[in-house]
């Protein structure tokens, strides 16, 4: 699942259980399954680390030894 | 000159200057044609008769001969220089002396600034027909991509300023980086093949090809061709930023997405953390809120059923006193007690009604019964 997925389908929990016409135990399911959507998100958010990584200079090396 | 051979024995021999010469024939068969390539080797001395020079093509270095009669070469007043694109309309020859090939020119033309912008302009209107720059050709860059490619020239300012937009946007970013040639001829050769090193790293969501301004002619790598099907091509979004206003290199036009500036790209690429954590906490107490709603909506329809059913025995009774209440009056309405309050009696004789005067017989004692009780008589 990628971070977009989670947040609309996120967003679409939400908007159902605004609209509040859910069955009591939908609406228990939506809110657990809202808070997983939630916590993948914000642990995509939270623990990575940012990192720049440098690809040898391929091309550009085989042309200047041309 | 002859180009007979000498026969020895079984064996024909052609001397150096028939060979060269019958090769010399062949290629005068050749036709006149036009040749494009870089001056080199430009050797022009008022005692020679013929200008010599060399045109070296750019990209592979291949080389060529040539010559020109030093009249025809000053009537053209092109003062020519060293490293100069020109194109040269001729044909091969064989120097017999030599048995050396050049191209013999007629005519020289400089390949200028016009001239490449009247091949752009070509290019431009083949690629836009073919479709390459078509809006719906363009694809959406990833709200959070998980990996970001970075394709730019080893000058330091384009690429700080990608990186230092996307690091203060997003500090999580996970950034591949390919350094790589974005100047002269081979550049864009070097950046294809950047840019499909970058997009096959893994987890690679969208590229960004920068490059910090230059004059015209350093961003016709940006222009070219293959570089411009290659973005076109790829198979994750590219957003340039080759920052050039006035003359868009093509490659903008292919691109998913094109920036002003490589810090306007970098900011384009991510989103912005700060506001991606408030709108997942917003989400988050929208999510709480909703399930509280839906919750307090069952709990309140639940209190108003109980409720009814509370009521429910009391209504019950209720209505069970109305219903006997109007039982209760039509018997009243129809019960003899009506007609005894209007005045009238009931006359019993040993608890029988009497209803004829035959009934009775002098002296006999009756019951009278009028609407407030009754009292017993003697028949006269």
């Amino acid at each position: 699942m990628t971070y977009e997925e989670a947040e609309r389908e996120l967003a679409g929990i939400v908007e159902r259980l605004e609209r509040g016409d859910a069955g009591l135990d939908e609406a228990l399911k939506l809110w657990e399954r809202g808070e997983e959507l939630y916590r993948f998100c914000a642990a995509q958010l939270e623990t990575a680390e940012g990192k720049i990584e440098e690809l040898a200079r391929r091309g550009a090396d085989a042309a200047d030894a041309r | 000159m002859k180009m007979e051979p000498i026969v020895y024995g079984d064996r024909k021999v052609f001397t150096v200057a028939a060979f060269n010469q019958g090769v010399a024939q062949w290629l005068q068969r050749l036709p006149t044609i036009w040749v494009e390539g870089e001056v080199t080797e430009l050797r022009r001395q008022a005692g020679w008769q013929t200008v010599f020079f060399t045109l070296k093509d750019p990209e592979t270095g291949a080389c060529l001969s040539a010559a020109m009669p030093r009249g025809q070469f000053d009537a053209l007043r092109l003062d020519l220089a060293n490293g100069e694109r020109v194109h040269v309309y001729g044909r091969p020859e064989l120097w017999p002396q030599k048995g050396e090939l050049r191209l013999r020119a007629l005519s020289i033309e400089r390949f200028g600034l016009g001239e490449h912008l009247a091949a752009l302009e070509r290019l431009k209107a083949k690629l836009a027909a073919e479709g390459l720059f078509a809006e719906s050709r363009k694809r959406p860059l990833p709200r959070l991509p998980r990996r970001i490619g970075l394709v730019t020239g080893n000058d330091a300012a384009a690429k700080r300023d990608v990186l230092t937009a996307i690091q203060t946007r997003f500090p999580p970013a996970q950034v591949v980086v390919a350094e790589t040639l974005v100047q002269g001829r081979r550049a864009a050769a070097a950046m294809v093949e950047a840019l499909a090193a970058v997009a096959a790293e893994r987890d690679v969501d969208v590229i960004v090809l920068a490059r910090g301004g230059g004059g015209f002619e350093d961003l016709l790598p940006f222009s070219e061709e293959r570089l411009v099907r290659a973005v076109a091509a790829c198979p994750v979004p590219v957003v340039t930023a080759v920052g050039h206003e006035q003359d868009t290199p093509l490659c903008d036009l292919a691109a998913d997405r094109r920036a002003s500036t490589p810090t306007a790209a970098g900011r384009l690429v991510v989103p912005d953390l700060d506001e991606l954590l408030a709108g997942l906490a917003r989400s988050r107490d929208a999510l709480a809120r909703g399930a509280r709603r839906v919750l307090e909506r069952h709990a309140q329809r639940l209190a108003r059923e109980h409720e009814r059913l509370r009521r429910a025995p009391a209504l019950l009774v209720e209505r069970r006193r109305a219903a006997l209440a109007q039982a209760a009056g039509r018997l009243r309405a129809l019960s003899p007690r009506a007609t005894l309050d209007r005045g009238y009696a009931i006359v019993r004789r040993e608890g029988e009604l009497v209803r004829s005067a035959g009934a009775v017989t002098t002296g006999e004692p009756i019951a009278v019964e009028v609407a407030d009780g009754s009292f017993g008589a003697r028949v006269e």
